[in-house]
Parts: C-alpha cells; structure tokens; sequence
C-alpha cells in the first residue's frame, strides 16, 4: 500500500471495497445500480490523477478507468475534497458549485451519489 | 483600473473615424486631476470675445477663428469638412487635449507660458477674471468649445460644497447624437463618482440639469440588439451595481458602449475577436457581466483571493443557466437566489462556509475613485503617458497593457480556464436541455441547497481547524486558577473531558512550555474525538519534549485517523527511534526515507526482543492499520489486551480496526469494553455510531451520536456523520434540531 499511493481516498475506497460485501452493502448495490467512475487527484483536479470504480452494479471497487464502456457517471475530486464530500463535511451539491467536482456523464445517475454510500472509518 | 476604463471610456464614445479615443469627460477629469505634470503643456486656445452664432453654421466661424489663433495653427490644423462634429472630435482628442487645456488655462493658477507662448500677454488676465468667476457663475460665452467645457466645469465643481447645479441657459451647440448619448452617459457615470456622498435623487437632479441644460434626452432610447432573455443579466448587473444604483444611464452606458465595441472593432481586434471566439454571436451581453466581474474582481481582491473568483465565476454561469428554467417556483427559490448573489460575489464560499462578501461589490468604484483622486498625479501621468502613444487601437492596447499591469487578471483568467469551468457549466446546461433531470429536478435542487443552508446558518464558524494550529477556547473559567494542571488532570480521571479541556488550556496558556499539559490536552482531544486538536495540542507537546514516547505514539494514531500516511510513519519510527530498549534497532539514516516495510520489519524485531512488552504491540498494531492489514493488526492488540486488560483506549483501538474490516459486531463489543472501563469515552460513543451506521442501523446509529454530541458538542464529525443517518433513516423531522445543534431536543427523540 504505502507504496503504491500516498492518496487519503485510497483508505477509503479500500474500505468502500470491504463495505460492499456487507448486508448493508449489498443493499446499496441493490438500490443505486449504477456504474460510477472517481478519478481523484493528489492535489489539482486533472493531475496525476487515480481512477477507481465504484461500481454499485456488482458491487466491486477497482483500482483503474472502467474497462466496461462507459459509467453511468465520472466524478472528478481532489484527495482531500472527495474526504470532505465522502464523510459529510462538504455537501456535493456545493462542491459542483465550487468546481471542487467535476462531472461527466448522466446528472441523474451523479445525484444519487451521496455522502451515505461510503462507510465512515472509525477512528482509533 | 475600472475608473480609467469608465473615464477614459475607451472609443465607445468616438465618432467614427476619428482615429481617438479620449472622450470629454475623460479629459475634464485628467484636467480636474491636475496636469501639471504634463510634458506637453501648450496653449491651444485663447478665449476670445466671440460670441457663439446662432444660426447654426457657427462651425465655420468658430474654425475660421480657432486658425486665426497664435501657435494653433501648427499644431492641429482642423479639417474643415465642415460638419458640427468636427468640433466635438477635436474636443475629444486626447491628443490635442483641448479640453484640458481650456481647464487649464481658466483654472490653473500657474498657466504655464512654457513654450515660447508667452506672447499670449492676454491669457493672464483671461484666467484671472475666469477663475474669479468660475464656480459660481460659469462664463458661457466665446465659442461651443469653450461653453461647453466650462459649462461641464461648474456640473463638476458642483460637487465641492455641494452647490447644486442649476440648469442654465446655453446657446445652440449643435451636439451630434453621438456627442449626446456620450456625455449623458459619460455625466450620469461621473456624476455618481463626484457626488459619492450625495443620495440618489441629488445625484440625478445633477445629472437631468445637465442634460436638460444641454438639450439632451434623458430618456434612454433603444440601442443595440438586447434580446430579452439576457434581461435578467441586466438586472444582476443593475442590482449588483450595490451602493452605485445607477438610473438606466450607466448601465445602458455600457451596454451600448459593448455593442458599439462589436461593431466597430468586432474585425480588427483581439479583444473583440476573442469575445466572439468564447461566447458566440450573442455573447456579448453575457460576455458584458462577465467583463464586469473580471474588473471588479481586479480592484478588490487583487488576485488575493482566486478560489472565490472561480467559484463566483462557475456559479455565475450555473445562473445563467439556471435563470432560463421558468418554473416560477424555482425562479424564486432560494437557491437561485443564492447562486446570482453568488455570481456576483456577494456571497463567498470559504471553507465551506458563506460568508458575505467583506466589501460591497462594486461599491468600491466610488471608494477606488477617490484614491485615484486623492493620488491624481499617478493617474494623471499614466494618462498622458498613454496618450503619447495611442494609436488607432489605442483602447484595444490600453486594454491589454492593462490586464498586464494587473497580472491577476491573468492569473485569474489562467487558473480559470485550467479549472475548465466552461466544461461543467455546459455539460450542466446540456442536462438541462435534455431534460435529464426530469420533472422535480429544479426542486430537487432547491431543496437540497436550502437544507445545506440550514445546515450552514447552525453551524458554528468554525472553519477546520488549520493544521497545526491550537485553537483555545474562547471563553475559559479555568484561566486564574492557581494549579489548573493538577485540576485539569483530576477532571480527566473523572471523565470529564471537555472540562479537563478547559482546564489543560488554561494550563498551557500560563506555562506553554510544560509538555505534560500539551499532551494530556492532546489526549484528552482524542478521546472527546476531535483529532484535530489533538494533533495540533500534540505538537506542541513535542516541541517541548521531543523525544516523549507517548507522544510520539499519539501522534502516530492521530494521524493515522486522518489517513496520513506519511505523517503516521514518520512519528511511529520516532517512536522506535527514541525508545531505550529498541532505539538501537532503528538506523537513524534511515528517517530520511521511510518505507512502510522497512519500519514494520523493525517492529517485527522488536516485538520479538520483548515479546512482554504490551506498548510494541500496541504500535505495531497502529502500523497494521496503516497498511490496511487489518487481521495482523487485530491479532496484535488482542495480544496488548492479554497484557493490558484495563485498558480502555486500547479496546477502543481494537474496535476500531474491527469496524474498518467491517468486523462490525465485534467492533461493537470491543466498544462496549472500552465504555465499560471509562463511560464518558467520547470517541468509543461515536464509534459506535458508525459502526452502527455502517451496518445500515440507522435508528441505532442516531443515539449513539447523540449520546456522544451531548457529552462533547464540539465532535464535528459526530454531528456530521448524525445528520448522515437522520437522513438515511427518513427522520429529517429531526433535521433541524440537528442542523441548529439542538442537543434538548435530540436527546428527549432518541434517549439511549
């Protein structure tokens, strides 16, 4: 891990990953049943940016750009601005209006992504 | 920058042909300024008895004349086409600056003789007996040129003392239609600038007398294509004209100035060109508001601030957008509401909280005006500067030159289109178009953006906490305490936390150099859940004492709740580095470059050197939660634990790891341990929470977090996380209890 990325969100996904095998997981999958793409950059919204596949069809993460055609929405964030939106600290509605998320795709399928699909991580 | 532009108004006020693009108004306020500093003082006219011909062919005359004068003649020759206007464009050039020189020579004291014009022995007197005059009662005779310049005189000197203007009598001028609009709109401007202090109807009473003095229509007549749906920028720009609140003058003023700029240069120049480029055949008037807030946003923030000229800028355009939804209701919303204050940066986003805009827009103008007044040679200077060198795309360059000078413009513009804002706001629009939101999409949004502001308007301003930083409480009882450490300490024991806070604050406020203070202060943060704090209490901590291992460890877990990784690492190879008993095993090379592998491989050792020793345990079970390897890292507390039984934040760590491999039901008896040993454990509460939450138990999730908001009302993120699952539990009856931090409430609704 340690080596392979540095990127905050990359905890997160790790543990959305584990979430989707819970009962209260799968019961996401069933409701949403949409494909999303986040690409996630360390700092700059473009740059050196990670794709992961949070796809709420089959309810897998993968690391990497969706190799099924096309998601049914792409979100792009900074590191720390996709923490804020993922643990509730930053509405998505205003992070689209701040330009600290970009979206591609269909806007219906983006508004059902909300901050209470993730898991929130516990803390120590 | 804004006052040049509206002074020297670019050539949206010159005829065409005429190759200048000064207008009156801008060399009265130059002349006004004070242009002593000119290079090229030279006497242009000399007022002669004249009276001006009625009869309408006075230009002839008045050409005759002005050729007739000493020293004119060699410098501008007047064309003699004849026509009215001919007048007015040698008025206007600022080359010749005639306008200004007329000022000059009634007005200034030393009239300068520079030049070989001393001949001129009548000049003298001339200024005397005019300045004598002048303000009060304006000498309206000599030819238009002169009648009008003084006439603009006494409406601008108006203002000092605050005389009013009386309209007055003036003989025919033969003003052109163009030469009209130009000063009504240049004198309604100018006249807000001059009267900044006087009301709204002072001001137009000014400006009517004016006009109406000079046989102008007030009204303003339709020019240019204004298609009705961009009425609506029209009124955002009228509005946001704030304190200004200019009557239709200014603002049709510019408009009109922006359509004549695409008619005439639309071809040759950049500017022009590029507007087309970017916003299409009708852009103009979108292009016009925008223009608006790149020149506010230049003379106020001066690039200080670019996330919020970004944000004004991307929510301008969602208005835009947004503006063309007709639905009544959602034209009403708050939301838009908030987006147009938004876009014209009433409102800034920071932090993710609103806060208005510290000063008034455009309400700056007046202010910015009266600097540039106040320090008029500067201005003067550059003005002349430039005309020296105006050509025909005089205003194109200026323009340029001056998105140079304020190279914030740039940076704004760069950083702007890095963002690609256009992208999203035009993928927005085409969502829109295609009826991809569907029927209560608007609503939808409406109703989400007044909840948030709900949510806002409750929230306390506290902005996150920035890193590092301590932030004490504002009000504190335990300052003045004669031992706040040994009661700060006796409070911790008995679990009251937010209580020990306070104490421990006070603490450190009287010996901030005492590390056990900082440190139990961090802790005591940790365990009311507020890592921030406690990271920032922490540091402080180690500052003082360096090599605590303690410390050090809590560094460790802090950041590692935060999911820093880098950090983590760093403090729990500190940790190793500065223990008595492993220290030897840690290369201090080796700090500069930490691998996570090579540090856990070191753990390793250690933990087989002392297999006894509970704390190794306990880090390397921190260090496996880092690396997301969570079996190893529960089976190495479980070991701590054998050691360790009573300790609860341990069984807290141990939850924890249990709930992040979604271990939930043991991470809730784990949690359950911890709360036993110490009840008032806040963070363990929280926990609970999530782990609760997280296995879609709402109702549950909802008590425990108020059970630990009541104990610590200061846990953002419990607060955060309850309003989550008030959601996902439908209850947002309870909605606003939550967002105005209603504990009363809250607990009565969900007791535990």
């Amino acid at each position: 891990m340690a080596k392979s990325t540095q990127l905050k969100s990359d905890a997160l996904m790790e543990q959305m990953k584990l979430h989707l095998s819970t009962d209260a997981g799968k019961q996401l999958t069933n409701k949403i049943g949409l494909v999303y793409q986040i690409n996630i950059s360390p700092k700059k919204i473009g740059f050196n940016e990670e794709s992961y596949v949070v796809d709420l069809k089959k309810g897998e993460v993968k690391k990497g750009p969706y190799d099924g055609g096309k998601p049914d929405a792409t979100f792009s964030f900074t590191d720390a601005d996709f923490l804020k939106v993922a643990t509730g600290k930053m509405n998505p509605q205003i992070a689209f209006m701040r330009g600290a998320m970009k979206i591609k795709g269909s806007l219906s399928a983006a508004q059902k992504f909300t901050p209470d699909i993730f898991p929130k991580p516990s803390k120590m | 920058m804004a006052m040049r532009e509206l002074v020297t108004g670019g050539a949206a006020c010159a005829v065409p042909g005429s190759s200048s693009s000064s207008n009156p108004l801008g060399a009265l306020a130059n002349a006004l300024i004070g242009s002593s500093s000119k290079t090229q003082e030279r006497l242009k006219e000399i007022p002669t008895s004249a009276t001006t011909i009625s009869d309408g062919n006075f230009y002839a005359g008045t050409d005759e004349q002005l050729n007739m004068l000493p020293g004119s003649e060699f410098d501008h020759p007047l064309q003699s086409n004849g026509q009215g206007a001919e007048f007015f464009r040698g008025f206007r050039s600022a080359d010749q600056g005639r306008l200004a020189d007329v000022w000059d020579e009634i007005h200034s004291p030393q009239l300068p003789h520079a030049q070989g014009r001393d001949s001129l022995t009548n000049l003298p007197v001339m200024d005397h007996t005019v300045r004598v005059n002048m303000p009060l009662r304006p000498d309206f005779d000599g030819p238009p040129q002169r009648v009008l310049s003084s006439f603009l005189h006494s409406f601008v000197n108006s203002n000092r003392g605050g005389i009013p203007f009386h309209p007055t009598p003036l003989p025919v001028l033969g003003l052109s239609e163009g030469d009209k609009q130009c000063i009504r709109d240049r004198s309604s401007i100018m006249a807000r600038h001059f009267f900044a202090d006087k009301n709204e109807d002072f001001i137009n009473a000014q400006v009517n007398a004016l006009l109406s003095s000079l046989d102008i229509d007030s009204d303003i007549q339709e020019r240019g294509p204004q298609p009705g749906r961009f009425r609506e920028l029209e009124g955002y720009w009228n509005e946001s004209q704030g304190m200004l609140k200019p009557g239709p003058h200014a603002a049709d003023g510019w408009v009109d100035e922006y359509a004549q700029h695409r008619i005439q240069h639309g071809d040759p120049n950049a500017w022009a060109h590029s507007f087309e480029l970017q916003h299409g055949a009708n852009g103009w008037a979108s292009e016009f508001e925008h223009e608006q807030s790149q020149i506010a946003s230049v003379n106020q923030i001066g690039g200080s601030n670019i996330a919020n000229l970004a944000a004004m800028e991307q929510t301008r355009m969602l208005a835009h957008t947004l503006a063309q939804n007709n639905d009544p209701k959602f034209q009403n919303s708050k939301f838009l509401q908030f987006v147009s204050k938004m876009s014209r940066g009433e409102i800034i986003i920071e932090d993710n909280q609103m806060k208005p805009a510290v000063v008034s827009a455009r309400g700056d103008w007046a202010a910015e005006y009266q600097q540039q007044y106040d320090g008029g040679h500067t201005w003067a200077d550059q003005f002349m500067h430039e005309k020296l060198s105006r050509g025909p795309d005089g205003w194109a360059n200026e323009f340029a030159a001056e998105r140079e000078q304020h190279g914030s413009v740039d940076q704004w513009a760069n950083e702007f289109s890095k963002l690609q804002v256009q992208d999203w706001a035009e993928e927005f629009g085409n969502q829109v178009g295609k009826g991809a939101l569907g029927e209560n999409s608007a609503d939808n949004w409406a109703n989400t953006y007044d909840d948030f502001l709900n949510e806002q308007v409750a929230a306390k301003q506290r902005s996150d906490t920035s890193r590092g930083i301590y932030e004490f409480s504002d009000v504190n009882p335990y300052v003045g305490h004669p031992n706040p450490l040994k009661e700060g300490q006796e409070l911790f024991r008995k679990g009251l936390l937010s209580e020990a806070v306070l104490a421990l604050e006070a603490e450190v406020l009287k010996n901030p150099e005492n590390a056990e203070g900082w440190r139990l202060l961090g802790i005591a943060h940790a365990e009311n859940d507020d890592d921030q704090q406690a990271i920032a209490a922490m540091m402080r901590a180690q500052e003082v004492d360096p090599t605590n291992l303690e410390v050090l460890l809590a560094l460790g877990v802090s950041h590692t709740n935060e999911l820093e990784q880098a950090a983590a690492l760093k403090y729990l190879y500190s940790w190793l580095r500065h223990h008595s008993k492993y220290g030897t095993l840690a290369p201090p090379e080796m700090s500069d470059s930490l691998y996570y592998a090579d540090v856990a491989r070191l753990f390793n050792d250690a933990a087989q050197m002392s297999p006894e020793d509970a704390d190794i345990h306990i880090v390397l079970g921190v260090l496996y939660n880092l690396s997301r390897e969570y079996d190893k890292a529960i089976a190495s507390f479980k070991t701590a634990l054998k050691l360790k039984p009573r300790d609860y934040s341990l069984w807290n760590k141990l939850g924890a790891t249990q709930a992040n491999s979604v271990q939930s039901a043991d991470a809730i008896e784990a949690y359950q341990q911890a709360l036993d040993l110490k009840p008032n454990y806040v963070r363990a509460w929280a926990n609970m929470g999530i782990s609760y939450a997280n296995q879609g138990m709402y109702e549950d999730s909802i008590r425990y977090y108020v059970r630990a908001l009541a104990m610590n009302p200061k846990a953002d993120n419990a607060w955060q996380y309850l309003r989550i699952s008030l959601s996902c539990a439908s209850r947002n009856d309870m909605m606003e209890a939550c967002d105005s931090r209603n504990l009363d409430v809250l607990q009565k609704e969900f007791p535990l």
